[in-house]
């Protein structure tokens, strides 16, 4: 089995080098069928674990593989290791997965580009970055794979490296994800400090013995790191921006995978965060927060991309709200589900884009149902799955989360409950607000220039993975159905200790579920039903409210706050130390030592007056001197 | 009786001695000062008498008056008016310090043998008759002293070469002509154009103009 | 021998040296200057044959002559150096010397 996970791990790995050094020696096709043969690789690899994992039961079913000792430091020692349990396995295989589906989707994309070899090498890092970050057997590894997916997320996001909006994005992207990595740092040095070990295993088995403040402490660094690389509320302006990058970038790295990240360090962490209790209802708060927050900004968006971006966020609040309250299998359930639709919508509204010629402005767009009948489809389905209508799969997930918040049986938790009501209402608005505005209606002028679709809507090699994602996006769900069956509750559950029966701290009861489904598919239908109303058939117009747009359509003035807290201060004392400090001390003193030795050369120069009888006379003095010295010191 | 002798010898060798030494050093026209040097010879030469250094008295007398201060007087007839000779001049901190400085030095030789030595340099040792003679001089010449004798003449053949070579009457260092400027230019440096003709005239110069 | 003391005669070397200083630091003309500069190596040489005398070693003697010669050699090569300035149509005045200056 750890030959297996080690393969898994290397082979984007191996294919990303390959690229690299074979730079322009091969065909841009090539580069592109090895980053998605290496990434095919791993899934294969993966699936072999997955089957071999199946195989066994309960403990059999995790198994560290150490390479060799990487850190040996006093007491503590750190591994370059591999945990090969149901949860990295899930991880694994969702990212290989969809992965190597958007990597041969981005075969077709990229094929104008002429930098496409430089994309493919960065993709299949990203994908093994990632897999180093899931398949990590303790946590300096994890932050090894944590850093080189922000690594990935900054080179492709700025891809397109000549527009300076493109640069600016990678860079908040990749500033935003620093601050969540220090706040990381310093839990794993309290974590060290305290336990003395950064192992999954042990230092799970030694959280008992710490005193709430420090588990509480760490707790709060990692969900800190979290919420930098998913995009929650208050560390989440970088996303919208990031998708500056090229299509299949957003869609794996930006909706499937790497916003992800935060999501699976939770749950895997998660005899920690069950030890600072009101860290985890803080990080539920925030997932419920971002719920709601984003769908609102998701309302006013005229970006195709930034829609889907901001349903990102929206969605992985969800997936927080769940770890929060302690449902990790629904949680992970939805997690991989979101991944199909997400990177669905995004690959489908990538063949929109490709046929527009690169444009990416809704309000250009139009009509395009009859001219693009499979990718109307395609979106139609991927709308669907995240608004949660049955039997696809969005349904089935994201209902399970929110009856595990009802079922937490306090007052938070029924709070909880409502913002996902909510959110689930807004979900059904500016899904189908896009969907309506991009599809239906009259071409509009923009459409009838630009769109050509004599050869199909797209080229084979992005509509075909479109095509399985839409497949995986209508089945997908079948894996776990509330109160049926369960066995993706049942594989997860294996990696619980002995103690305790199940992984999830709460479990619905089958009058929950159905209430709970009643209600989420009621607020889609509503939602879809007011989208219709104003985008589709055109009967109301939308409602002005300027008081709530304009703040809306400023993001709610995020970026502006943390300019102003941040930026300008920054700038300030960095301008400030610039001119009173290195100026004058640092500069001055260089030059002022300089200085001070010419001047000194000057004064000592003035005995060099040229006249032969000074010299005469220093000699006669000397010499009087020195008689002195010995005739008194004798 | 033998005693005042010496003593009357030695005052007028005293006087000879530190008149010859003011008037050298203070005389404006240098060969006077020369002339005075000569008479400094003399007196110390008496003095060298007296210490029983004959030999080195008959060396003084020879070498030093007869063939050092010749050549003295030589040059300063070679150099004839532009041997005229500023008297002291420059700053007068210079002055004072010069002054200083020398009194300073004449203030510590007399401290040193008057004070510090004591009675010390009172006694004074027995010598032979023979002390002071050219056969013990050359003795030691020739066998304690054989380094400083052979490393001495060396420094005199040195000084011989050095002489010739500074006097040397070579065509390239001779200021020849007057350049365009009226700055006396040497054939080393670079020649204007309308010296060039001037050339063949140097290589049938002979004499220096002077 | 009767007669002064040796100190008597290395109190005479002194005032030779103290004034063949003085004409050495004062005298703007390099003629004179050599002068001087022989009235000093003559009073270090009659300290030594006072010394040598007094101490009964002929080394002192011996030291003087050695003297002498080199302040011949000295005495050459400075000759030589005024005749080239001479020569030059250099002002014969140390004053004017200050190429060293800086």
């Amino acid at each position: 089995m750890s030959i297996a996970a080690w393969i898994c791990l290397l082979a984007p790995l191996g294919g990303a080098l390959a690229i690299t050094l074979l730079g322009e020696l091969v065909p841009r096709r090539i580069a592109g069928l090895v980053a998605t043969g290496s990434v095919a690789v791993a899934f294969a690899a993966a699936v072999v674990l997955f089957v071999t994992v199946l195989g066994r039961d309960g403990e059999e079913r995790q198994e560290l593989t150490t390479a060799w000792n990487w850190l040996s430091v006093g007491d503590l020692d750190v591994g370059l290791s591999l945990l090969v349990d149901p949860l990295s396995i899930m991880m694994a295989l969702i990212v290989a997965g969809v992965g190597s589906l958007i990597v041969a989707y981005s075969i077709g994309y990229m094929a104008a580009d002429d930098e496409e070899r430089r994309f493919f090498a960065y993709m299949a890092l990203f994908v093994f970055s990632m897999l180093l970050l899931v398949l990590a057997g303790n946590f300096l590894i994890l932050l090894a794979g944590w850093g080189l997916v922000g690594l990935s997320s900054y080179l492709l996001i700025g891809f397109h490296h000549e527009r300076p909006s493109a640069i600016a994005a990678a860079k908040k992207a990749f500033i935003m994800n620093a601050v969540g990595d220090a706040t990381m740092a310093l839990a794993f040095f309290l974590l060290v400090y305290e336990t003395g070990t950064l192992d999954f295993v042990t230092a799970f088995e030694r959280v008992d013995g710490l005193s709430s403040t420090v588990v509480n402490l760490v707790a709060l660094g990692l969900l800190g790191g979290a919420v930098a690389k998913s995009a929650q509320i208050p560390l989440h302006t970088w996303l919208p921006d990031a998708m500056e990058g090229p299509t299949p970038v957003s869609a794996l790295i930006h909706a499937a995978t790497m916003v992800t990240a935060g999501v699976y360090l939770i749950v895997r962490a998660h005899p920690l965060f069950e030890a600072a209790p009101s860290v985890q209802d803080l990080a539920a708060g925030l997932g419920a927060v971002t719920i709601v927050v984003a769908g609102l900004i998701a309302l006013v968006q005229t970006d195709i991309k930034r829609v889907i971006a901001y349903s990102t966020m929206s969605q992985i609040g969800y997936m927080f709200l769940a770890a929060g309250i302690g449902a990790y299998a629904n949680g992970m359930f939805h997690l991989m589900t979101h991944a199909f639709f997400k990177a669905l919508l995004f690959l489908a509204a990538g063949v929109v884009i490709h046929a527009l010629v690169g444009e990416q402005d809704m309000r250009k767009m139009g009509g395009l149902r009859r001219l693009m009948p499979r990718t109307w489809i395609a979106m139609l389905i991927g709308g669907l799955a995240l608004v949660g209508l049955p039997p696809l799969s969005g349904f089935f997930s994201k209902d399970s989360i929110l009856a595990s918040a009802l079922a937490t049986g306090d007052t938070y938790g029924y709070v909880l409950f409502a913002a996902g009501l909510f959110g689930a209402l807004l979900t059904g608005i500016y899904t189908f607000r896009m969907l309506f505005i991009v599809f239906t209606g009259e071409p509009s002028g923009f459409v009838r220039e630009h769109l050509h679709t004599e050869h199909g809507e797209g080229p084979r090699w992005m509509t075909a993975p479109v095509a399985v994602l839409a497949a995986l996006a209508v089945v997908g769900g079948a894996v776990q159905i509330a109160g049926i069956w369960h066995p993706l509750a049942d594989f997860l559950d294996s990696i619980v200790a002995a103690d305790r029966e199940s992984l999830a701290l709460v479990e619905p009861t089958v009058t929950q579920d159905w209430v709970t489904s009643i209600l989420a598919v009621g607020a889609g239908l509503l939602g879809i039903g007011v989208a219709w109303l104003i985008y589709g058939a055109r009967r109301v117009a939308a409602p002005r409210m300027v008081a709530l747009r304009n703040p809306l359509e400023r993001k709610l003035y995020f970026d502006e706050l943390y300019q102003t807290v941040f930026y300008y201060p920054a700038v300030g004392i960095a301008r400030g130390w610039t001119r009173f400090v290195e100026g004058p001390l640092i500069g001055g003193s260089i030059s002022g030592v300089a200085g001070a030795t010419r001047g000194l050369g000057r004064g000592v120069g003035q005995a060099q007056t040229g006249f032969l009888r000074t010299y005469a006379l220093a000699i006669a003095a000397g010499l009087a001197v020195l008689a002195m010295v010995f005739v008194s010191v004798r | 009786m033998g005693n005042v002798i010496v003593w009357i010898v030695w005052l007028a060798a005293l006087f000879g001695c530190i008149g010859s030494g003011v008037a050298v050093v203070s005389m404006t026209n240098p060969f006077y000062s020369a002339i005075a040097l000569i008479g400094n010879l003399g007196s110390l030469a008496v003095f060298f008498l007296l210490l029983q250094a004959e030999f080195v008295a008959a060396a003084q007398v020879l070498v030093y008056a007869g063939a050092v201060m010749v050549m003295f007087l030589f040059v300063i007839a070679y150099l004839g008016g532009q041997a005229d000779a500023p008297w002291a001049g420059g700053s007068s901190w210079q002055r004072w310090a010069a002054v200083i400085a020398a009194s300073a030095l004449l203030l510590e030789i007399i401290m040193v043998i008057g004070l510090k030595a004591g009675g010390r340099l009172s006694d004074e040792a027995e010598v032979r008759e023979a002390f002071g003679s050219p056969g013990d001089i050359g003795r030691l010449f020739l066998t304690d002293h054989l380094l400083a004798f052979e490393i001495t003449s060396i420094v005199l053949l040195v000084a011989a070469i050095g002489g010739v070579v500074l006097g040397a009457h070579s065509r390239q260092s001779e200021p020849r002509y007057e350049g365009p400027a009226g700055v006396p230019v040497s054939r080393e440096r670079s020649l204007p154009p309308e010296s060039v003709a001037a050339t063949p005239h140097d290589a049938s110069g002979a004499g220096v103009p002077g | 021998m009767n007669g002064p003391d040796v100190t008597w005669y290395l109190a005479v070397a002194g005032v030779l040296f103290a004034t063949g200083a003085l004409g050495v630091l004062l005298r703007r003309s390099p003629l004179i200057v050599l002068l001087s500069l022989e009235i000093m190596l003559n009073g270090a040489n009659l300290a030594l044959i006072a010394f040598a005398r007094q101490q009964g070693d002929l080394d002192g003697q011996i030291f003087a002559l050695a003297v002498m010669a080199v302040a011949a050699s000295e005495v050459v090569v400075g000759l030589g150096l005024i005749v080239a300035m001479a020569r030059r149509r250099l002002v014969l005045d140390v004053d004017e010397l200050t190429t060293l200056r800086g």
